[in-house]
């Protein structure tokens, strides 16, 4: 009985193939949870490509069915779907979520960007069963899946899994700088503690493995208030509140290398030493999975 | 198969790759710096290599599995798996079920630890 995350891209806004990226990969935002009955794809940037050539060859013809939670639809979580190969076979199965209940319009901006103004494959002409599916909080297959809504430009959703008492929490382009109670104190003094909302720390509480936006570093984010994504170092702020056992710091900005990950990473590492000893920091990497046993 | 322990350097040959037109793949190499057997370079030329006290890379350590680790080559990289060894797979402190290594990545299983190189280093 175990809990399998893999993550299958870790860049934001655009994808950044290269030499310097190579270590946390340029590919937008994928990540596959896997329980022992259900298959989840958390969001469909570019790195559901390359999660679809693998599930091909993982089912070896068998019918794939698979749970897509996007957590929202700003290009970088759903570009990837046009390319994703097992959509275009008639023995598979996706639901694709939004929330809340009777909003079809994260499926409509999903299927829109397959118009012939953009992409040459219709989305009617996919062969597999699409469905568009409601997520209030709820049970899929063996998996408990709860949605918080989050700060972020247009609005996104953050994602609880729970199975076989395990824990994995999905929160990505959410801009956690925006819900301090003084923005501007937190800037001056960085080291000064980040009280988070209550609500916000609730729906993490606990979590195995908590995969979370930390866009900027310090400097960046100066300049990037209202743009949808936090300090990577408020985030460790939050996995520490809710006492979270590892944090993947993920949605890397496309100006870092994979230098200037590391070195976000380490500052992020220092802080929790200080806030939580037993977190454990790490950066998301494009072709690294864990298992939450 | 060499003897492990006694060679300071050691070409693993597993299951040839041949690509028509391409030319021969970057060798990849691992080098262990702690453990038994240490210090070694390893290079790998194999599909498939495994890691343990009874792998192709066998290590006589009580805290290695009896088939610990495999890597994989995939394209032009090389992936790790943890083949549900007891101690784990640590790729750079961070325990790991699965991973495609990277430059310079460090590999730590029980009391060995590996450095991973791609053959594009300098």
């Amino acid at each position: 009985m175990s809990l399998f995350v893999k993550f299958w891209g870790t860049r934001g806004s655009i994808p950044t193939p290269g030499s310097t990226t190579q270590r946390y990969g340029g590919n937008t935002a994928c990540v596959e949870v896997r329980t022992d009955q259900a298959l989840f794809i958390l969001d469909g940037g570019t790195g559901l490509r390359e999660l679809g050539i693998d599930l091909i060859r993982r089912y070896r013809g068998k019918p794939i069915v698979g749970h897509m939670l996007f957590s929202h639809p700003h290009w970088d979580h759903i570009q990837g779907f046009p390319f994703f190969t097992p959509a275009y076979q008639a023995e598979n199965t996706f639901h694709i979520y939004g929330t809340p209940e009777g909003d079809r319009r994260l499926f409509g901006l999903v299927s829109g960007q397959m118009r012939s103004d953009y992409f040459p494959v219709d989305f009617s002409e996919l062969s597999a069963q699409i469905l568009a599916k409601d997520l209030d909080s709820g049970r899929i297959d063996d998996v408990v899946v709860k949605a918080l809504p989050q700060c972020h430009p247009g609005g996104s959703f953050a994602f609880s899994l729970e199975s076989q008492g395990r824990k994995v929490v999905y929160a990505t382009d959410n801009e956690l700088d925006e819900l301090l109670p003084d923005l501007d104190a937190s800037l001056r003094d960085p080291d000064a503690p980040r009280p988070l909302p209550a609500e916000l720390i609730d729906f993490v509480r606990g979590a195995d493995l908590l995969i979370a936006d930390g866009q900027y570093g310090e400097e960046e984010y100066a300049s990037k208030l209202g743009w949808g994504h936090p300090r990577a170092t408020t985030t460790v702020d939050l996995a520490a509140a809710a006492g979270v056992k590892q944090l993947a710091i993920t949605h890397h900005d496309p100006m870092q290398s994979d230098v200037d990950v590391d070195a976000k990473i380490a500052v992020c590492v220092a802080r929790a030493s200080r806030l939580a000893p037993k977190l454990i920091v790490f950066g998301a990497r494009e072709g690294v999975e864990l298992k939450l046993a | 198969m060499p003897d492990a322990p006694h060679s300071r350097e050691l070409t693993l040959t597993g299951t040839p790759l041949v690509v028509e037109g391409s030319r021969p793949p970057r060798p990849h190499v691992i080098e262990q710096i702690r453990g038994p057997g240490a210090p070694r370079r390893i290079e790998l030329n194999g599909v498939q290599i495994v890691v343990g006290r009874e792998g192709d890379i066998s290590i006589p350590s009580a805290q290695i599995s009896r088939t610990h680790l495999r890597l994989s080559r995939q394209g032009a990289d090389y992936r790790c798996v943890d083949l549900e060894s007891r101690n784990g797979v640590y790729l750079n402190g961070i325990r790991v079920h699965s991973a495609v290594l990277r430059e310079g990545d460090r590999l730590q299983l029980g009391d060995v630890v590996f450095l991973y190189f791609t053959g594009s280093a300098p």
